[in-house]
């Protein structure tokens, strides 16, 4: 049981990491948005390692079938050549920041992990769908729906967005 | 689905797996057969006739030329993306046979998600798609995409919606789960208590797996080939093994959801289940040589004003009657 899971693990983590440095770094856009399914398919193999079928293919559902599709739709309509100003190698400083930035929220969470470890199971436990829907609309059926409107307000403001370039 | 990776549950997965990608060759070869001996009867013509008795060996005669031939790859294409493609379309295709219970003790791999999980793996194929058409530097591949891209998306909706009125109904995303609470006569299956669920998803389902009348990334009167115009050899082969592979899934799932599955009137089995899925298949060849191919605005009108309020009324009205 221990080895294969460590071979998994491992496996999901070179992707997620090759992955990674494919979304950020490569000249054409469409080259990083493989990058970037590569990164969210590796991440569903983590939730299945976790267990978590459930979590896995609704990752693999929505971000890969869904959201990467309509990245690509942008980018079809941006007609997004490799060779654009953007292509340019990017200089230093920016660099360093990005790197910075990419390190902030391993910095913020590293902390409270190491302070308050969770239990770790040698089994992660099966949650069954019923319980997990039941979880969602009862105990946590507040964040449930204040995500929801947050969706809503992001798909609000893409349309207001719009409206306002058609109008001048 | 069971947390231990045990090497017996890895090695039946594998073995599941290559028995899938036999079937599915297999298939490939009759399907094409019987596709064209189906056109030519439509159109009143014999259809393929010279290779072997009845033209039966020309699939295998096209699938000798197709492994044989060349694969070009045309200047200033994106080499990563453009070999990436095919196989993007093809492998993941296998892994959604995984979950189709063929016959009671017939299911490559039996987990509670089954559903959700052919849902989640058929995305990819668009994503090939999109790759291809991209990445094969060809205005037809790219408009072909372009397309792909816009009737996926919009199909998928309705799609979603007919299997959750379903799922819903049954209370379970498991396959063989919903196989076993129908019964064994035509008026026990699914189809009796949702026929606009049924007819909503063989619609989106002809859109998803780019079926005449709804063939326009690949329209060949308009785009060459649309998508895969560049491909030649084995890189065209896999997208139209995957074209058919995706055909078998779509009718596959179509029967268990809405027919019954391997259940019928006599003699239980996975002959009523084989026998079902190449029904629809057929049903699927003849409309493609009956029906004329859509426009893209009949085809999106159909799809938003259509289906989808017709999907999420009947999703309604499910949620409603089983709330009673």
């Amino acid at each position: 049981m221990e080895t294969p899971a460590i071979l998994a693990f491992g496996f999901y983590f070179l992707v997620i990491v090759v992955g990674c440095f494919m979304a950020v770094g490569s000249a054409s856009l469409v080259r990083a948005l493989v990058g970037l399914v590569a990164t969210l398919l590796g991440v569903a193999g983590m939730y299945l390692l976790l267990n978590a079928p459930f979590m896995a293919f609704m990752q693999i559902l929505i971000y890969v079938g869904a959201i990467c599709v309509l990245i690509f739709f942008a980018l079809m309509l941006a007609r997004a050549d490799a060779d654009g100003d953007e292509a340019d190698p990017a200089p230093a400083p920016r660099v360093f920041k990005g790197v910075l930035a990419a390190m902030l929220p391993g910095a913020l969470l590293a902390p409270i992990l190491l302070l308050h470890p969770t239990a770790s199971h040698l089994l992660p436990p099966d949650v069954p769908l019923a319980d997990l829907g039941r979880r969602l609309m009862e105990d946590y059926v507040l964040p449930f729906e204040l995500i929801s409107v947050v969706l809503l307000i992001s798909m609000a403001g893409a349309v207001l967005l719009v409206w306002e370039r058609r109008d001048k | 689905m069971n947390a231990t990776i045990s090497f017996d549950s890895v090695l039946h997965v594998v073995l599941a797996l290559v028995g899938v990608a036999v079937f599915v060759g297999l298939n490939g070869l009759l399907l094409v057969y019987a596709e064209r001996k189906v056109a030519g009867f439509i159109q009143r013509r014999p259809g393929p006739y010279e290779v072997g008795p009845q033209g039966i060996l020309q699939a295998v005669a096209d699938a000798l030329k197709l492994i044989g031939k060349q694969l070009v790859r045309p200047d200033r294409a994106d080499p990563l993306l453009f070999w990436m493609a095919p196989v993007l379309a093809f492998f993941p295709v296998l892994l959604l046979f995984l979950p189709l219970p063929f016959s009671p003790l017939l299911t490559g791999w039996d987990v509670n998600l089954g559903l959700l999980l052919i849902l989640a793996f058929a995305g990819f194929n668009v994503l090939a798609l999109l790759l291809a058409g991209w990445g094969s530097n060809n205005k037809y591949g790219l408009l072909g995409a372009a397309r792909a891209v816009a009737q996926s998306v919009a199909y998928e909706i309705p799609l979603l919606l007919a299997v959750l009125a379903i799922a819903f109904q049954e209370g379970t995303l498991s396959l063989s789960s919903i196989v076993a609470t129908q019964g064994s006569m035509p008026w026990q299956w699914n189809i009796a208590v949702q026929p606009l669920a049924f007819l909503i998803f063989l619609i989106s389902a002809l859109g998803e797996t780019n079926r005449a009348p709804f063939d326009l990334p690949e329209a060949e009167s308009e785009l060459t080939a649309g998508f895969h115009t560049e491909y030649s050899g084995m890189g065209f082969g896999m997208f139209f093994l995957a074209e058919y592979a995706n055909m078998i899934v779509a009718c596959s799932v179509c029967t268990v959801l809405f027919l019954g599955g391997w259940k019928g009137p006599f003699l239980d089995g996975a002959w009523w289940f084989l026998a079902k899925v190449y029904a629809l298949l057929l049903a699927m060849m003849w409309f493609r040589w009956t029906f004329p191919r859509v426009r893209f605005d009949q085809l999106l009108n159909l799809n938003w004003r259509w289906l989808l309020p017709l999907g999420v009324l009947n999703l309604l009205a499910t949620a409603f009657v089983m709330k009673l």
